[in-house]
């Protein structure tokens, strides 16, 4: 039980604090429509960090969704690093989407199978959400790649930049081999096993290269985190902290 | 035949003074019947001109109108507001985009028409040239200044110009969820813990004259509306625009609760007028013509984003494209 | 560089993030830089048609779909997508509209089921069989 709930919180940790900073580029997009797509892909992001705590309070009496998210500690959050960064320039934010997105795209399509249901069936709903947002992720990231000399080394300049983040993503929990062995996730071994199989001849489709040497950033998912993370969580919960918890808004 | 020919330099229309005459006939007696303009029809000049001022302004309103609800998104309490607002702010951005595409049709290009915000050149709705300082702004903004367009919308989606009415279909179907939203938000915080409801009072009375604003200055003051009434550009006198939306929600707010400021606010049933102290339309011309609390900061933050954007639209800029005039 | 002449305290903590000082009264936006339009097509449903629902703008055709997929594709109930090159349309002139005139014409009435009566002439048939 306690490595389900554990693999909860790390994914809706992710997808909520990562779906938070994809929304400050609401209204703030660099063209109208890529506007568009990016405030959709926070909703879809939100969404799924809400479908993940639902879970929780559903199947492990937690408290509920809005609690999880809005009243944690920041040392009880179980995000990688790579998500709480702040967004930078559009540069930034589409390769931490790019390789955020590839990761979790990856994730669900390997907990399709798995033996807790709720996770198997929350991953055939949104499988299509997913596939919209590697594809986004690609098609820019190919195109800035190859497209003008300053755009390039902006991609290359945020993919060195985010690297180590990135493999701070598949950061071992304490459940791994439980996890394995009851059949709920194949662990994020295979998962960065599989995410790097995928990402590579893209990366090289972008004219871009994988930084040669690699550290992975990891304490996120153990609730050490950067100094970006704290006011986040304070901005994030100003309005609903300034009554008292279960007031409605 | 049109086709990719349609460029842009094309719009001015070469016919002598008789043809004109003959052509405006005609057009006016399409419009009479009810009938749509669409986008390579002849037009008077003016029509055009005007039509390309109020779609265009209205495109640039969606745009900075996403600024102060912007402002809360990032602190939006708990998940069904947040997901709520960041959708709603979405709508905005692509409303935007629907009203530039119609106005694209004209001859104007995109760029031309940010760029003439960007300078100040052309307008955009006055109300968002004040802040959203509170939460509580939020809901009065989602709630009555998207009431107020939602009346403003529904005339003019029934106006002459084809691709016009067409975005302004969809927009109202998205704004009926806005106008729900913010009612939904603004019900809740009326009806809520005191602070709530003293932040709610507060808001009100602050964006009260703004509202009052809203449909413009009105009908005596304001020029050339007979003209665009006649060529259906303009649907409703902005007196007329007013009275409705005050006889749709006034009601509304005092039904939980919330007052309104303004003493002298009440309805003439004999006249079916709604009367009110004067809303200020010295401080509305002085806001237009860029006084106003948030004027700066608007423009400054569309600057921002357009510069920190350009390396991104330069980067996917292919120069032998050729730009034509969309059909949308 | 001029500075910006605040009213009121910037509010929007996104905002205060940035400088926007850097930036002040020195951007336009150049020609074609929001790309070509693509007109688009939706479909409700398998089996509908695709229907024309407006325009984005975009680099390339790949784009267009992605664009399109946000703006006509989020809210409505869809299936597929079309995207084509607005220069790639063609279309008669409203000038010519007439051309179109008579098409439901009362004259065309011969080409329409309601064109023909043929009750009338079986019970005639009948009728004079019973006669005879
Ligand atoms: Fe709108
Ligand atoms: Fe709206």
């Amino acid at each position: 039980m306690e490595a389900i709930k554990n693999l909860l919180f790390r994914m809706a940790d992710d997808e909520l604090i990562y779906g938070h900073r994809m929304s400050e580029w609401t209204g703030m997009g660099p063209i109208m429509e890529e506007d568009i797509a990016y405030s959709s892909m926070a909703q879809d992001k939100i969404g799924h960090a809400l479908a993940n705590y639902s879970i929780l309070e559903k199947e492990f009496q937690t408290a509920i969704p809005d609690k999880l998210a809005f009243f944690r500690k920041e040392n009880e959050l179980m995000n990688s690093q790579l998500v709480e960064l702040s967004n930078h320039e559009y540069d930034f934010s589409l390769v931490r989407h790019f390789l955020f997105d590839h990761a979790d795209f990856i994730r669900y399509e390997m907990l399709s199978t798995s033996s807790f249901v709720p996770l198997a069936q929350l991953s055939k709903k949104i499988k299509g959400e997913l596939k919209y947002h590697v594809l986004h992720a690609d098609t820019w990231l190919t195109r800035l790649g190859n497209a003008t000399e300053e755009s390039h080394a902006r991609m290359q300049s945020a993919l060195n930049e985010l690297w180590n983040y990135a493999l701070g993503i598949f950061e071992p929990s304490d459940y791994e081999a439980q996890l394995i062995a009851e059949k709920i996730f194949d662990g994020e071994k295979v998962l960065q096993r599989k995410w790097m199989e995928k990402i590579s001849p893209i990366i090289e489709k972008a004219n871009l290269k994988i930084p040669s040497s690699s550290t992975p950033v990891y304490g996120g998912r153990k609730g050490y985190h950067t100094d970006q993370l704290q006011p986040l969580l304070t901005e994030m919960a100003e309005v609903i902290s300034s009554e008292a918890e279960g007031t409605e808004w | 035949m049109y086709g990719g020919g349609y460029i842009q330099e094309e719009k001015q229309e070469a016919t002598s003074p008789i043809d004109d005459s003959q052509k405006l006939a005609e057009f006016e007696a399409r419009i009479d019947r009810g009938e749509k303009i669409e986008p390579h029809d002849w037009m008077p000049a003016d029509y055009r001109k005007q039509l390309i001022r109020m779609i265009e302004q209205h495109a640039h309103s969606e745009v900075i109108g996403a600024l102060p609800e912007g402002t809360w998104i990032t602190r939006a309490p708990g998940f069904r507001r947040k997901l709520a607002l960041i959708a709603k702010v979405q709508d905005e951005i692509g409303h935007a985009h629907l009203l530039y595409s119609a106005a694209e049709t004209l001859g104007k290009s995109r760029e031309q028409m940010i760029n003439d915000l960007l300078t100040g050149k052309s307008k955009y709705s006055n109300v968002f040239n004040y802040p959203a300082k509170t939460w509580a702004d939020v809901t009065v903004i989602g709630f009555l200044i998207d009431a107020g367009a939602i009346v403003n919308q529904v005339a003019n989606s029934k106006g002459s110009y084809g691709p016009y009415c067409r975005a302004l279909e969809r927009i109202c179907y998205e704004e009926s969820f806005h106008l729900k939203q913010g009612h939904d938000a603004f019900i809740t915080l009326a009806t809520g813990t005191k602070a709530q409801h003293d932040m709610l009072q507060d808001a009100l009375n602050r964006w009260w004259k703004p509202i009052m604003h809203f449909h413009g200055p009105p009908d005596k003051i304001s020029e050339h509306t007979a003209k665009l009434m006649r060529w259906k550009v303009k649907m409703a006198t902005n007196d007329d625009m007013r009275n409705q939306f005050l006889d749709m929600y006034v009601p509304k707010i005092l039904e939980i609760g919330i007052t309104i400021p303004d003493p002298n606010l009440k309805k003439n049933e004999a006249t079916g007028q709604w009367e009110f102290s004067d809303p200020d339309w010295d401080e509305f011309k002085r806001v237009i013509n860029g006084d106003g609390p948030c004027n700066a900061e608007r423009l400054a933050v569309r600057q921002y984003v357009e510069e920190h954007g350009k390396w991104v639209r330069t980067a996917m800029m292919n120069p032998n494209q050729k730009v034509v005039i969309p059909f949308a | 560089m001029s500075k910006i002449p605040l009213n009121t305290p910037v509010l929007d903590p996104r905002i205060k993030r940035v400088d926007l000082e850097s930036t002040y009264g020195t951007t336009a936006i150049g020609e074609n830089e929001h790309w070509i339009s693509w007109e688009v097509f939706h479909q409700k449903k398998r089996g509908d048609q695709h229907v024309h629902v407006g325009i984005v703008h975009a680099p390339d055709a790949q784009l267009a779909l992605l664009f399109a997929k946000e703006q006509f594709g989020r809210r409505l109930a869809c299936v597929n997508l079309w995207v084509t090159k607005s220069s790639d349309i063609f279309s008669f002139s409203y000038d010519d509209e007439d051309i179109f005139d008579n098409a439901t014409a009362p004259e065309k009435q011969y080409r329409e089921a309601s064109g023909f009566r043929v009750m009338e002439k079986i019970n005639r048939y009948k009728k004079s069989k019973q006669k005879a």
